[in-house]
């Protein structure tokens, strides 16, 4: 199913006086079905914590989200566990897999952490590991991999419980420009093959460069929204 | 998840398994070095056929102080209640065999035919003929190397009593001293040199019979078998510093488990938050921990185990008797309470994983 997300005037603030720290400030923006955006900006420009906010890691300190008309910001600390395990895939940056689990496993968790029947979640780990190109390494332990291999078992975690968002923070940020390309494309055809919305924090223009929109922020505030005519991970 | 994590990183839980393994090891050994002093300070006075026992009320129940006279024996086989009675004396001895070598024994005279009267596993049973006969327990036996048959002198008051082994008992001890069980008389003789009749007749008496205990003149008091016990000279302090080993066992192996868990929870605040952000509840964290302890402690107190049994049966072995006993009570007690501290130990950990926050997984610090 195809998800839409509604941000309307989403802020957060650490601290308070003088040392008050405004994160993000005021952004709101609408997505399409099907949309993959990219969320850049320099260092510090707020965008991780609109993600970890779209994501419920973080409570906003005001505004809304709305995820296909359900409101996530008021949620209890138990119900934005079920949210970000039955409707969010998360493909982080660093500390990404388990470490002593294999490919496979790594994928399974999010079965054995929600619900489930085993065969079914074994069934469609094998599926996703074989789409991402990974059937030869199902069996390797996470440290056995490559970094590139890694960000891909990821994905395939992320997609395991059909979530309605895809939230990736700076996927090929340990990865070389080719790695990180081939990776991103990846992520891209998957999501995109699944309907899914998704949502990739990057630094690097070349990547986002690859999404359908481009949210850019600086010093919290949303700078700027480019729809791209045509995403070069469709030709 | 938790399992795999000890499959996969076996050397590391099992070190942790290990000193478990190392603890609880040394909990049982102290379990059975108490049941064993237990055992010795007094297994026979436990088996005596009493349902009370009465003691020279200026004792203050000690069996070494306690003298009754034949009036006050006479007295207290008339008391209401009393369906039978046996006298009992007792005196501590060194025990010389033909090489001269030293065993010391509890000797303790008894009538035969009477309640007082041990059962004989080899050889034979007094008669009232066997003035210079003795029934020794298997304790005995094998300290002093004697067997039944053989001499064995006794010197008390710069005289030497001979007496032969006629019969093999398995009694145990008494006042920390194997028994040996002679007739009333020469144990009469061995302590005060001759049957005046005004000399004391017996250091105890074994009562049975109903509502006698708690009973008292200013001649003598009936007790329990199980006061009588605990006012062994000796017990109570020994009882109280085993017991205290035992506690600091159990807790320095609940201080152990919990420190080697928080650490390794400490260690994997990453990874928590990893699965916290992927949507875990803090109790399927909780879960897999707890499964982790209950696996390492398990284990531990499996090796253990045996390993116990294994010394205590090495230890009974030897020549020289080291007080250590084990019961199936033993091993079933202390193996849970070892995984209950290690569980107990292991909740140290707990407010730490609640605290771990998921944005961590995001690399920031909220």
């Amino acid at each position: 199913m195809s998800a839409t997300l509604t941000v309307t005037a989403l802020s957060k603030t650490y601290g308070s006086g003088a040392l008050a720290v405004h994160a993000v400030r005021d952004v709101s923006f609408a997505t399409q079905p099907g949309d993959f955006i990219a969320i850049v900006g320099p260092s510090g420009s707020g965008k991780t914590t609109l993600l970890a906010m779209i994501g419920g890691l973080l409570t906003p300190s005001g505004g809304s989200i709305r995820v296909n008309d359900r409101e996530i910001t008021r949620l209890s600390a138990a119900e934005r566990a079920a949210y970000r395990r039955d409707a969010v895939g998360f493909v982080f940056q660093a500390n990404n897999l388990i470490p002593f689990l294999t490919a496979r496993e790594n994928l399974l968790i999010m079965n054995e952490i929600g619900s489930g029947r085993r065969r079914e979640a074994a069934e469609r780990a094998d599926r996703l590991l074989d789409d991402l190109g990974l059937t030869s390494r199902v069996g390797a332990l996470a440290t056995e991999l490559s970094g590139g291999e890694r960000q891909r078992v990821a994905i395939g975690r992320a997609l395991m419980r059909d979530p309605l968002l895809v939230l990736v923070d700076e996927p090929t940020a340990n990865l070389d420009s080719e790695q990180g390309e081939r990776v991103i494309r990846s992520l891209i055809a998957e999501v995109k093959a699944r309907d899914k919305l998704g949502l990739m924090v990057s630094h690097d223009m070349r990547m986002a460069a690859l999404a359908d929109v481009i949210l850019e922020m600086c010093d919290g505030h949303l700078t700027r929204q480019a729809r791209q005519e045509k995403t070069p991970a469709d030709g | 998840m938790g399992l795999k994590e000890i499959q996969r990183r076996k050397f590391q839980f099992a070190l942790i398994a290990l000193v478990v393994a190392l603890i609880s090891y040394l909990v049982l050994m102290i379990n059975g070095l108490g049941i064993g002093l237990n055992e010795q300070a007094g297994s026979a006075l436990r088996r005596l056929d009493a349902d009370a026992l009465a003691y020279a009320k200026s004792s203050d129940l000690s069996v070494i102080r306690s003298e009754l006279s034949a009036e006050t024996i006479d007295e207290i086989s008339r008391l209401d209640g009393v369906s039978g009675w046996a006298p009992l004396g007792y005196v501590g001895v060194n025990t010389r065999d033909s090489k001269g070598d030293i065993t010391t024994a509890a000797l303790l005279g008894y009538e035969p035919g009477s309640i007082a009267e041990p059962q004989v596993t080899g050889g034979r049973a007094l008669t009232g003929e066997d003035q210079r006969g003795l029934l020794a327990d298997a304790a005995f036996l094998k300290a002093s190397g004697l067997s039944v048959g053989d001499r064995v002198t006794v010197p008390s008051r710069l005289t030497d009593f001979e007496f032969t082994v006629v019969g093999e008992i398995d009694e145990g001890y008494f006042f920390f001293q194997p028994v040996l069980y002679v007739l009333l008389d020469s144990w009469r003789e061995v302590k005060y040199g001759s049957a005046d009749p005004s000399l004391p007749v017996a250091s105890i008496a074994l009562l049975k019979g109903r509502d006698l205990v708690g009973r008292a003149t200013e001649a003598y008091e009936l007790v329990s078998k199980n006061t009588a016990f605990a006012n062994i000279e000796g017990v109570q302090g020994q009882q109280a510093t085993v017991n205290a080993l035992r506690v600091f066992g159990f807790l320095i192996g609940a201080l152990v488990v919990g420190i080697f868990f928080y650490v390794l929870t400490m260690q994997k605040v990453a990874q928590i938050g990893l699965l916290k952000a992927l949507g875990a509840s803090s109790a399927y964290i909780f879960r897999q921990l707890l499964t982790q302890v209950l696996a390492v402690t398990v284990l531990g107190v499996a090796v253990s185990v045996p390993l116990a049994y294994a010394t205590g049966t090495v230890l009974g072995r030897l020549p020289k008797t080291v007080p250590i006993a084990f019961t199936g009570d033993t091993f079933v007690v202390t193996s849970v309470l070892i995984v209950v501290t290690g569980v107990i130990g292991a909740l140290f950990s707990v407010r730490q994983l609640a605290r771990v926050d998921p944005i961590i997984a995001l690399g920031q610090q909220q």
